[in-house]
């Protein structure tokens, strides 16, 4: 096989509002091998493999591409030079038909004749080509009846018939059963011994290991080594992929009190949603942390925590009062439930309105700033200065300032503030360190110790394995929609990591 | 039942306005574009209409200039919503008064206000003009006949073509159409131009073949009544047809209850319209199943590099 | 995966990647007033090139507008005597887009509100030193009620209120119509309009020549100041407008707030009828609601829905409507050209948001 290098990316640097999401980043596939990239949310491997596919501009940095150096204006650029991606969210149009959402990606051909013509002889070359990859697909059918897996079936023909030599696949076997990603695997593999480029983006280890030629580890936006994954261990891939760092920064508290919350077979209702029965047991002054790779049910368990009207079976029972569930958020505030969600600017706070308002919002309708003919704005305001000065909420010039203009530490401290201002007893927390500094994550996660120590249920779901080593007393790992395993600290790393990316 | 026979005969000439408009708001909703500027294109229409039966008498040519009119203005509503990324119901919004003070400017200064002009004579389907109740139904003016013919183009545009296909992509999924290449806002400004042609049509056809003379604010809510009938019909073109045709009947009903001698209230007979406007869209919210077929990006503007 | 940061930036290529638009953070509040300033005085110089074209001299623009109107006493009274109705549907169109809702239904509001304040009066209900107050009552129970079906539809059924409150509009209107020429037209005169009120059921002139219409009007912006500044609705609104979801996370009875801020935008736009038919027209006629749809819904755009503004505003547009009416008579301009001129300011205010939100950037060369 020649060693020629189909695709080259070197010194890529891109930022998104301000987070640099890769640095310095570099990556070679070349002709006729499966090329795995690996890496955990985060480290970069999608942002990349867009930048490769034209979607999104590098800052700086060069893109090769069969050792010619090109420039993309855009994904039909792409294409031309050969490089087709499947995404991990699908760019399909769902009422479409198979073969018309197919036909949408290629090139106009007139000499082919009239629309439905074409339409006609590329039904045909779908279904030749998919017999030719070894699966069945109607190309008349509309997409959105269409299972997930056949989705993907239907984006990888896309490219494929597009003329597609770079194949580019960004987690592909995320949406798939076992059997079902075997195949699809089997078929790159055998995609790339004709000669083509694979690259395939995945955080599942032992695909890596079984399909891959090479594998390149990133992590936290570098490319940290490529090797050959048939002379490593998994060991040793986990290890580069979440990195060496000392469980130094926990401390522990005070034990346990009794059981607080029990979440018991929490599940979503028949394929609507990722979860499929979590059980969970938390006490009165401890931290649980979920860890798990993105996408497992995390945010769906979260919302669900936290009140958001979605349907789900199961229970979650909080002691002294019942499922929670069916509380109104009047009872969760009575019930001194903290919610600070993952999304801070969506769901925690609004930007466009004061930082003092933000914060005070919370106990205006139990009275404490007024009545409704008369709302005490000075005392708002000197309760959020307190609380400002308390949680050392830092840049805010004025009290009447957005809550926006806040950066992302300092809004984190302010929903933390507010949702701390009557002492919780449940803590429910979703990702708080995301997008912040150090010194800002180590002031979250001194409140969120506090709040324990001053005997909360505090619960910490973070697909941040650092975080949730450093601050859970037990550690639950959430694999497809479930808790797979529980750890008490302290945790071998290792097994953690295994737990988050084997599938059984 | 010469009442029956002229009410249905009467009745496709009050629907084709709201025909033409409706399908004109589903070319350009299908590409993603949220117009409610019907209302003001539609008087643009009919004042250009006017302005040119008076000058040049051609009611062809009159129809030609009404549609070009109303594109021309759509240009501005495009420049707010594709450039200016201006909230679409507020450019609506903006829009339609723009028109209505522009068009009732212009006439008075013009001096085309009440001026009547000739329209054009019926047509008559012989043999289907003999049929006994319905025989009138296919004596009518050539526009009617013409509507019918748009009606089959635009669909067959819209399903049978490579460009419908894009357009409609652009309209449910401007990501993945953008992804294959497709440039949505170049679409999106034909679709915004080319409904606007349709409406302009539609306000022509009220001033220049119905009414047959030029009133500040003629349409009097029909582009409002054409927005609701696309939700009705569920942005599908056949059922907005069907629709108008509807609504054409209600207003031909008025008319001729009045000459066989029943006796109702004048303007409650004039609320009929908006009143049965409004149970529609109450109809059309309690059975849902309206957002299914909504073109899935409908109102969202596009762009590009934003990160999920 | 989302990451949530306080600027939002997507940048969209631009000029074959030349070019970035990116969106700023937030602008200094006196350039958003520069801004802004030149988005109207731009629109307002189109509108004079308009004029100029449909037959007012040019140098007498400035004459009309400006001197006129704001020297000549007779004008003065007139300007005053129109904003007072125009203050509250400004007023109204604030409370409403403050609600999230687009109350295209002023001009029925006010049309029921005329309708109520009538009847009381044709029916001679109520000893005569209570007429007023109970005509006002009753204009702004008959117009909340008009508002309380799109409301309610909105919430519980989605239905868009634009449509709905918009065909409640033509609904109104042909009912006035009926009223006016059918069982409520005076006999006397065989004219589309009702009976006058009677001389205790006008709106008095507190000074002479000045109704105290205008009085009303400042105590209404007072109140509607207190509801969005000093009472606690003012900030669940706020939070309703800023974010839904959040407003009802943390306990904003979101239901209950819109209903009664919609309602109360209802109410003031009763109100306005109310003191268009019995301060100025004295009877209900058939068009006396004309123009103030529209103008509300300005009024309320341009001043970013503050009740101080929106007087300021309403004053101005005020002005614009007198101006108007004096280029009818003097120059055959008709009263659509203060529509298009109110459109033009929209347009033109609409699009300078569009500065305020955007910055274009150059990408450095080096880049890939």
């Amino acid at each position: 096989m020649k060693q020629v290098n189909a695709l080259q990316l070197t010194g890529i640097n891109k930022s998104f509002d301000g987070f640099q999401a890769l640095s310095d980043a570099h990556f070679t596939a070349c002709w006729g091998e499966v090329h795995a990239l690996l890496g955990e949310n985060g480290a970069g491997k999608s942002s990349l493999m867009n930048i490769a596919a034209g979607l999104y501009a590098p800052e700086t940095g060069s893109l090769l591409v069969d050792d010619n150096a090109v420039r993309l204006s855009g994904p039909r650029d792409a294409s031309r030079y050969h490089i087709g991606m499947v995404h991990q969210h699908f760019k399909l149009v769902k009422p479409f038909t198979v073969a018309q959402n197919i036909l949408l990606g290629l090139p106009a051909q007139p000499q082919q004749g009239s629309y439905s013509k074409r339409l006609q002889a590329l039904e045909q070359q779908i279904s030749a080509k998919a017999a030719e990859l070894g699966f069945v697909l109607d190309p008349r059918q509309p997409v959105e009846q269409l299972s997930v897996a056949e989705q993907q079936r239907v984006e990888i023909l896309k490219v494929l018939l597009a003329g597609a030599r770079i194949l580019i696949l960004d987690e592909p076997t995320a949406v798939l059963t076992d059997q079902e990603a075997e195949r699809l695997l089997a078929t790159v593999q055998t995609f790339a011994r004709q000669g083509a480029a694979v690259v395939l983006v995945t955080h599942k280890m032992a695909d890596v290991k079984r399909y891959a030629d090479r594998v390149t580890v990133m992590r936290g936006g570098k490319t940290i080594q490529t090797l050959d994954p048939q002379h490593v261990s998994i060991e040793e891939l986990v290890r580069l992929t979440v990195g060496e760092s000392s469980q130094a920064g926990y401390q522990p508290g005070p034990p346990p009190g009794a059981l607080r919350l029990q979440v018991r077979d929490l599940r979503s209702p028949a394929g609507s949603g990722p979860l499929a029965g979590v059980n969970m047991r938390l006490n009165a002054g401890q931290i649980y942390g979920i860890a798990g790779v993105g996408g497992n049910g995390q945010s769906e368990l979260a919302n669900a925590l936290m009140g958001l009207p979605q349907p789900t079976e199961g229970e979650i029972h909080l002691q002294g009062f019942g499922d929670l569930r069916g509380a109104s958020p009047e009872q969760r505030r009575e019930l001194r439930i903290a919610c600070i969600p993952a999304d801070r600017y969506g769901a925690a706070l609004a930007g466009s309105l004061s930082v003092a308002e933000n914060f005070a919002i919370g106990q205006v309708h139990g009275g404490r700033y007024g009545s409704f003919v008369r709302l005490l704005g000075k005392r708002m305001k000197q309760d959020a200065a307190d609380a400002v000065k308390a949680f050392d909420v830092q840049g805010v010039r004025s009290l009447e300032q957005s809550a926006a203009l806040l950066s992302g530490g300092n809004a984190q401290k302010l929903v933390i503030a507010r949702e701390f201002s009557r002492a919780p007893q449940l803590v429910v927390v979703h990702s708080p360190s995301r997008g912040l500094d150090v010194r800002a994550t180590q002031a979250v996660h001194g409140r969120l110790r506090a709040a324990r120590d001053a005997g909360a249920a505090v619960l910490v779901i973070s697909e941040d394995l650092d975080e949730v080593l450093t601050l859970a007393d037990r550690i639950g790992v959430m694999n497809s929609g479930r808790i797979v395993a529980e750890f008490e600290h302290p945790a071998g790393r290792q097994a953690i990591g295994k737990a988050m990316v084997s599938h059984d | 039942m010469d009442l029956l026979t002229h009410w249905l005969g009467n009745a496709p000439d009050f629907a084709v306005p709201f025909a033409l408009a409706a399908l004109g708001l589903i070319l350009t909703e299908r590409a993603g574009v949220l117009a409610l500027g019907a209302e003001g294109l539609m008087l643009v229409g009919a004042l250009a209409g006017i302005g040119t039966q008076l000058g040049v008498g051609l009611a062809g040519l009159s129809l030609l200039a009404a549609m070009i009119a109303a594109s021309t203005v759509s240009l501005l509503f495009a420049l707010m919503v594709l450039v200016l990324r201006i909230n679409q119901v507020i450019a609506g919004l903006a829009l339609v008064f723009f028109c209505q003070g522009l068009t009732g400017l212009a006439g008075t200064v013009f001096g085309w206000t009440n001026r009547p002009v000739s329209g054009l004579h019926s047509v008559e389907l012989w043999p289907l003009s003999e049929l006994p109740l319905v025989g009138k139904v296919f004596v009518q003016n050539p526009l009617v006949y013409l509507t019918v013919l748009i009606f089959i183009a635009v669909v067959w545009f819209l399903q049978r073509t490579q460009t419908g296909l894009h357009l409609r992509a652009v309209g449910e999924n401007p990501q993945a159409a953008d992804a294959a290449g497709i440039p949505v806002l170049t679409y999106r400004l034909a679709a915004i131009v080319a409904g606007a042609a349709l409406i302009g049509l539609a306000g022509a056809y009220i001033a220049v073949l119905s009414t047959k003379m030029w009133i500040a604010d003629m349409t009097g809510g029909r582009g409002w009544i054409a927005v609701s009938l696309v939700i009705f019909a569920r942005w599908s073109p056949w059922r907005a047809l069907a629709g108008a045709l509807l609504f054409g009947a209600i207003e031909a009903l008025i008319p001729q209850l009045a000459a066989a001698g029943v006796r109702l209230p004048q303007y409650f007979v004039l609320m009929t319209p908006y009143a049965v406007t409004l149970l529609v869209m109450i109809w059309v919210a309690l059975s849902s199943r309206e957002s299914a077929s909504q073109p899935g990006a409908l109102g969202e503007p596009f762009i590009r590099e934003q990160r999920r | 995966m989302t990451l949530s940061q306080p600027s939002v930036s997507p940048r969209q290529p631009l000029f074959g990647r030349r070019y970035t638009l990116e969106t700023r953070q937030q602008m200094a509040l006196h350039w958003q007033a520069l801004v802004i300033g030149l988005a109207l005085l731009f629109g307002l110089a189109i509108c004079a090139l308009i004029l100029v074209g449909a037959g007012v001299p040019a140098g007498e623009l400035l004459n009309e507008f400006v001197v006129q109107t704001l020297f000549d006493a007779q004008n003065q009274r007139a300007v005053l005597f129109q904003a007072a109705p125009m203050i509250m549907v400004g007023l109204a169109g604030c409370m409403a887009f403050r609600a999230r809702f687009w109350n295209l239904g002023l001009e029925g509001q006010m049309i029921w509100g005329a309708i109520g304040a009538t009847a009381i009066s044709l029916f001679d209900i109520g000893p005569h030193a209570l007429r007023l107050p109970l005509m006002m009552f009753t204009a702004m129970l008959c117009a909340m009620l008009w508002t309380l079906t799109p409301v309610l539809l909105k919430l519980h059924l989605k239905v868009n209120e634009i449509i709905s409150t918009l065909m409640l509009n033509y609904i109104a209107a042909n009912f006035l119509l009926h009223l006016v020429y059918g069982s409520w037209k005076d006999p006397r005169d065989n004219f589309p309009y009702s009976p006058p009120l009677q001389s205790f059921e006008r709106l008095p002139d507190f000074l002479t020549g000045y109704n105290v219409a205008i009085l009303m009007a400042l105590v209404i912006t007072g109140l509607t100041l207190w509801y969005v500044g000093i009472s606690r609705a003012g900030l669940y609104l706020r939070f309703v407008d800023a974010n839904p979801r959040v407003a009802d996370a943390v306990g904003v009875p979101v239901r209950k707030m819109i209903i009664a801020t919609v309602l109360l935008s209802g109410a003031l736009a009763g109100i306005a009828g109310f003191v268009v038919t019995v301060g100025q027209e004295g009877r209900l006629t058939q068009s006396f609601y004309q123009g103030y749809g529209f103008s509300g819904i300005l009024i309320a755009f341009l001043a970013r829905n503050n009740p101080v503004a929106a007087t300021v505003v309403a004053l101005l547009i005020a002005l614009l409507f007198v101006a108007g009416r004096n280029l009818q008579v003097f120059y055959q301009i008709p009263f659509s050209m203060v529509q298009l001129i109110q459109a033009i300011l929209v347009i033109c205010v609409a699009s300078s948001d569009f500065f305020i939100r955007h910055r274009i950037r150059r990408i450095q060369a080096g880049d890939c």
